[in-house]
């Protein structure tokens, strides 16, 4: 009998630890993801004003905090992030920065953990008396740390936190990346009218909030286009590696494209077993693709696939090119990730601010930063939105034998309101 | 319908034979020790690593006959880590066969860790590398159509290695004189030491043999699945062939198959009926199934299907 009785408990502890917490948070973070989608465009009337006086300028220096995740499991995004952010702001001090003042970075490490984050940017805004926040990379992380920059009146941007709900947190929000509602349509609009897709599978990944939340959006552009959705099926990211039943199912179905909203670790695979159980269509994702391995672990299947980035080290624009070179002189190579690029570019839209700002303190500069208009930034060209979000074009990509980034098109700008299911 | 519901079959069948395979390990270890060596999973995904970096050395080399860089890959992964098996039993469990249960079980647990977070050190792990499509593909590009059912050769080859492993084993224990004395120790650790047969040499071929089917595993699943490997790639396997392992019997080496077989078709059949029954969402439950399988073993049948109904310890 002690034998069951020990495996009994086994079993509870692996089903708990397995089998039923994943279903339990995708199915909140969906909800959390889209159903706060619905208010994301209101005008900036609707969002709050932050409740804090913030900070002011003394002295000749001008302290800005950066959040970042230099150690954990992000860490070659949270480091290329700084790298891009500094590489901005020395550029602006050694061009004289703002009338003989300099601007002073204080960096935080997030350790890739929200409550890191927090208590990082508490002590930013509270000790160091910085005017802004620049990060993080991580949705999750930068929500806890938006919150503390509201209750202190302090702006922060963010370089490329992409869930939709982050800067209905308060006027003091901001972001130069795309949301996930606008990758979703645009994919939804470049798979309808640029590949002339019409039957689409869905393979989503039921763990990740970013996955099920692409997909709805992705989804209700594409019905909304006039295609249809004819399967979705779904997985649990870090556990499923075996995707061949899904695919299976899916190849019944007979569609034109395979739309994956997850992430890299996922997609290769999804690729490779694609090809074996003979599902000979091509693949369309989001910026969850971004990885060096994506053709070592997708091989022939992704070949051919599409996916929406925010810029590409491939891509023929003056900004991408000399940004490109600068990195490389600095840091002895290209970026590794989009998040050097977006780095740049958040550092990029405050130091415009700063420029425009009617008086150093973190109040003229939210105003300032909320001002952004047409500026010319390696992502590309940046107005901040009345949401507080960047409203920019997204570059499409296409994976081919040399590439996985092969730059093909750039779709500008559109508004998109998913409804909340 | 019918080709789907074949291909779906075909894709149960070589999800539990990885399952079986690995579940081997569990199920002679414990045979033999009462023990359940929770570091097996990482010993498979030491196999996998194993593959991978052997893929590395050969894939650009166009000398090498792609079959042959497949056969490489997996002998060197059933070579290490069958010694990677002795040197985890020589050094953690040899010491405490006197010990309490629970110390080895807790050991296991220790080692188990020690291979995931050591295992940062020495493997790459970021960004995750998976061994690359063109190894698999060069040698299994074009389907084989069988009976109008497209089947993909990776999957026979995966198929056929399980099978010709498994039957090497059965002959061997069944059929061999170390086999004979596998069983008898498995029987009766203490008796079988009076009888003069020398437990700790057994013991020690039993982790030599079990280990080397995990590797097998992880260099056929991290070939054929192309998952990025990370250290605790063997977590979920490992943990899923353990149940197999109990649902067939613990300790019993055909049960461990059958388990394993049953839970991989559990998997593919999960997504199969999927469309049957709309609003569910089933396919996102593909990994749960095995949780609830384990559940309704432990009340139903807690011995498992050719577990013998009297506990002996």
């Amino acid at each position: 009998m002690k034998k069951a009785v020990w495996l009994t408990f086994f079993a509870l502890a692996l089903a708990l630890g397995f089998g039923c917490k994943p279903a339990g948070e995708s199915g909140n973070g969906s909800a959390a993801g889209t159903g706060s989608s619905g208010s994301g465009s209101t005008a900036s009337s609707a969002r709050r004003e932050p409740e804090g006086p913030g900070n002011k300028v003394t002295g000749d220096v001008i302290k800005v905090g950066v959040i970042a995740s230099l150690n954990g499991e992000l860490k070659p995004w949270g480091e290329d992030s700084v790298r891009g952010i500094r590489m901005a702001v020395d550029e602006f001090n050694a061009a004289g920065g703002l009338d003989g003042k300099k601007v002073e970075l204080v960096i935080e490490d997030t350790n890739s953990k929200p409550e890191v984050g927090k208590s990082a940017t508490e002590k930013l805004v509270a000790e160091d008396g910085v005017i802004a926040v620049l990060g993080e990379i991580a949705s999750g992380i930068t929500q806890p740390a938006a919150e503390v920059c509201f209750r202190y009146g302090v702006p922060i941007i963010s370089p490329g936190s992409t869930r939709v709900d982050i800067t209905n947190i308060g006027a003091n929000v901001f972001r130069v990346c795309f949301t996930d509602n606008f990758q979703g349509a645009a994919l939804a609009k470049f798979a309808y009218e640029d590949l002339g897709l019409r039957r689409i599978a869905m393979l989503t990944d039921k763990k990740q909030p970013y996955s099920t939340g692409l997909s709805d959006v992705f989804r209700q552009a594409f019905t909304s286009f006039g295609g249809e959705i004819v399967d979705e099926q779904f997985y649990e990211g870090g556990s499923t590696q075996d995707f061949k039943p899904q695919l299976t199912n899916i190849k019944a179905k007979n569609p034109d494209g395979l739309f994956c909203s997850g992430y890299f670790n996922e997609v290769g695979p999804i690729a490779r077993q694609k090809e074996i159980v003979g599902l000979n269509v091509p693949m369309i994702g989001g910026d969850g693709w971004d990885s060096a391995e994506l053709l070592a672990s997708g091989g022939s299947g992704i070949i051919g696939g599409y996916w929406s980035n925010h810029y590409s080290n491939l891509e023929d624009r003056p900004e991408v090119k000399r940004f490109i070179e600068e990195f490389k002189k600095r840091y002895g190579g290209p970026p590794a990730t989009a998040m050097a690029p977006l780095g740049y570019d958040a550092a990029l839209v405050l130091l415009d601010a700063l420029k425009r700002a009617e008086s150093l303190d973190s109040k003229s500069l939210m105003k300032a930063i909320a001002e952004t208009k047409n500026l010319q930034a390696v992502s590309g060209t940046i107005t901040i939105g009345p949401d507080g979000n960047a409203e920019k074009s997204i570059l499409i990509l296409q994976v081919t034998k040399e590439a996985r980034d092969k730059p093909v098109k750039r779709i500008e700008f559109f508004r998109f309101e998913p409804k909340s299911n | 319908m019918t080709e789907q519901f074949i291909q779906q079959l075909v894709n149960g069948l070589m999800l539990g034979a990885i399952y079986a395979l690995i579940a081997l390990g569990y199920t002679m270890v414990y045979g033999v020790l009462r023990l359940i060596n929770f570091a097996h999973g990482d010993v498979y995904m030491v196999g996998a690593y194993l593959a991978y970096y052997t893929s590395m050395q050969w894939v650009n080399r166009e000398l090498i006959n792609p079959y042959a860089l497949l056969v490489i890959m997996l002998f060197v992964s059933m070579i290490g880590c069958s010694l990677l098996g002795l040197l985890i039993e020589r050094v953690a469990y040899r010491p405490l066969r006197e010990a309490p249960r629970i110390s080895v079980l807790i050991t296991a647990i220790g080692v188990s860790l020690l291979l995931e977070y050591g295992g940062l050190l020495v493997f790459k792990t970021a960004p995750p590398p998976s061994i690359a499509e063109e190894v698999r593909g060069a040698a299994m590009q074009t389907p084989l159509v069988l009976f109008g059912v497209a089947i993909d050769k990776g999957q026979l080859a995966v198929l056929s290695v399980t099978l010709v492993l498994m039957i090497l084993l059965w002959q061997f224990v069944t059929n061999t004189q170390t086999g004979r004395a596998m069983r008898a120790v498995a029987h009766d650790f203490d008796t079988a030491a009076l009888m003069g047969i020398n437990v700790d040499r057994i013991v020690a071929i039993t982790f030599l043999i079990g280990s080397a089917l995990a590797g097998a595993g992880g260099m056929m699943n991290a070939t054929a699945l192309g998952t990025p490997l990370t250290t605790f790639y063997g977590l979920m396997p490992g943990v899923k062939a353990f149940v197999a392992a109990v649902l067939g019997g613990i300790g019993n080496i055909p049960g461990a198959v059958l388990g394993g077989i049953i839970l991989g078709l559990a998997e593919a059949m999960v997504v199969f009926a999927d469309p049957f029954i709309p609003g569910f969402e089933l396919t996102g439950y593909k990994d749960a199934v095995t949780f609830v399988i384990l559940i309704g073993v432990l009340l139903v049948k807690p011995s498992g299907i050719f577990g013998s109904p009297v506990e002996k310890v």
